[in-house]
């Protein structure tokens, strides 16, 4: 199987059409200024440029990549700028619901061990039936509801069990990744397409 | 750069800081949005702890609790986004991701393990082994001393730790990624190495759903002041407000490149306690940061005070024995 079936997670390529009469260097020179941030390295050699970041700054407009290239190539219509970038972050967001299903799982099997032992120590001494929690005065005249205590005394051993850490959380934050993954992909293509527009063509 | 006296110290010497209230630019814009960004915090306090003194006791409960946080923390997402303080701490896709990330880790794999070995064992002693009757002295206070009381104590615990955090090496590591943040957003508070989380016990808890009403009282405040630490958007905050309670101006200072500057405003509710140790700067700070302000990647955060603990201790005792040449005359 080819890589490029699966690289598209973290891999953005398109194309832009640039101005008929713009030649590469102009195109680079125009897009130098996203290429000046710190941590950026550029290479350049004939119409090809190619970078590197590492620890990007958080508003760094394309922080969100890790490296690429980028082409001006002819075509028929005139030079066109071909890009090809990666991003660890979209990868990295396309694994995290793994990630949290793994750690549902964890919750669940960790759960499971854990049952025989409650179980066995399920017997707990009844509490003593009849304390009274204090309130104090002031807060029963304005109206604050009377504390009640923290259990049924020892009866509802069942509730025992749904104390245990549940792996909904996990589920939720893993539903939650996979959503972000999708906008992910999406907005960030259009965005890098839309910064890259406005350096070379000003629109 | 020159920096300004503030008391003993230099502060801003070397990165920009702002200090004094009068210096800090207020909420543009019409008088709805000035009003609405003056009075949001008093209001949002003063109705959370409205909602928890009434709340019947079918609905006080730590789940509630977990559900309103979430709710408050979308709502200021969106203030984010109306009103943010600095442009260049907008929220992006990958910030995003990042602290979500974190805030994930919070409410899954730390909150299972402090459920094992953790804070949550103070729950579980209140819950089946608390003598309630040797109690009753303060359980009888009026409720709203008892959760004052409850969150200045903490309060005053998690100053200590953090200003400890701050002066001695060992906690340090641990904490010092959380300081390579360099911008602050509504989750940033999560981010940091998963040690520092479970040493200040951020987790969420929560598998016990009863909690005594003072405690859910005083975890209200704790949100209703405390989040706004880490939090991109201009309030016009009270003068009281401002002189009680710790903000994000005050929090920002406290996440300066400025060395001197980070060493200020620990506490996480009350700046007063600040006030009262002479640690308590105002003022703000719009870069962030460690390095130069170096953004980290997650798996830097996830190893740097390992590997950072490892090159100390190598520096520190590994010389004598394996390096350096020692200069014997042979014979």
């Amino acid at each position: 199987m080819s890589a490029r079936f699966i690289d598209w997670i973290w891999h953005i390529r398109g194309t832009l059409a640039l101005a008929p009469e713009q030649s590469s260097d102009e195109a680079f020179g125009r897009l130098d200024p996203l290429f000046r941030q710190t941590g950026t390295s550029q290479d350049r050699a004939n119409d090809t440029l190619t970078f590197r970041k590492k620890d990007q700054a958080a508003q760094d407009k394309m922080s969100v990549f890790d490296g690429g290239v980028l082409q001006i190539e002819k075509g028929v219509a005139g030079p066109v700028l071909r890009y090809h970038l990666t991003s660890r972050a979209l990868l990295f967001c396309f694994l995290a619901p793994l990630l949290f299903l793994g750690f549902a799982g964890l919750t669940v099997a960790i759960g499971k061990l854990e049952k025989p032992a409650t179980e066995a120590s399920g017997k707990k001494k009844p509490d003593k039936k009849d304390i009274e929690l204090p309130q104090n005065p002031i807060d029963k005249a304005l109206g604050s509801p009377a504390p009640e205590k923290p259990k049924k005394d020892g009866t509802d051993k069942s509730k025992e069990d749904d104390k245990k850490p549940s792996p909904t959380s996990a589920y939720v934050f893993a539903a939650i990744f996979a959503a972000l993954y999708v906008v992910g992909r999406i907005l960030e293509a259009r965005l890098v397409k839309g910064l890259f527009r406005k350096s070379l063509l000003g629109t | 750069m020159d920096g300004i006296r503030v008391g003993k110290r230099l502060i801003g010497t070397q990165s920009p800081v702002t200090v004094g209230w009068d210096n800090i630019p207020r909420v543009e814009g019409g008088p709805v949005k000035q009003f609405i960004f003056t009075w949001f915090q008093p209001t949002m306090l003063f109705a959370l702890i409205a909602f928890w003194y009434y709340a019947p006791n079918s609905i006080a409960k730590a789940s509630t609790a977990i559900g309103i946080g979430i709710g408050f923390k979308v709502l200021l997402l969106a203030l984010e986004w109306v009103n943010p303080r600095y442009e260049s701490w907008r929220l992006t896709w990958k910030e995003m991701v990042t602290d979500l990330f974190y805030v994930g880790l919070g409410y899954t794999l730390l909150n299972v393990i402090e459920y094992y070995i953790g804070s949550d064992a103070v729950i579980e002693a209140v819950q089946h082994s608390f003598d309630w009757d040797k109690l009753a002295w303060f359980t009888g206070l009026p409720l709203l001393v008892q959760a004052l009381l409850i969150s200045l104590i903490f309060d005053f615990g998690q100053y200590w730790m953090h200003r400890g955090m701050h002066n001695w090496y060992p906690l340090w590591l641990p904490h010092s990624v959380h300081h390579y943040i360099t911008q602050l957003n509504i989750n940033k508070g999560a981010v940091g190495n998963p040690v520092e989380l479970l040493l200040i016990g951020i987790g969420i808890g929560g598998f016990f759903d009863f909690l005594p009403r003072a405690v859910l009282l005083a975890g209200a405040i704790g949100l209703a002041i405390g989040t706004y630490q880490h939090i991109n958007v201009r309030f016009n905050s009270p003068r009281w407000w401002r002189f009680l309670f710790n903000t994000t101006e005050h929090h920002s200072l406290h996440h300066s490149q400025d060395f001197e500057s980070t060493r200020s405003n620990y506490s996480n509710t009350y700046i007063f306690i600040d006030r009262i140790f002479g640690t308590c700067i105002d003022g703000e700070a719009e870069l962030l940061g460690m390095e130069g302000g170096r953004r980290m990647s997650i798996r830097e955060q996830m190893t740097y005070p390992f590997t950072e603990g490892w090159k100390t201790i190598k520096e520190r005792f590994g010389k004598e024995r394996f390096g350096a040449p020692v200069a014997v005359p042979a014979e």
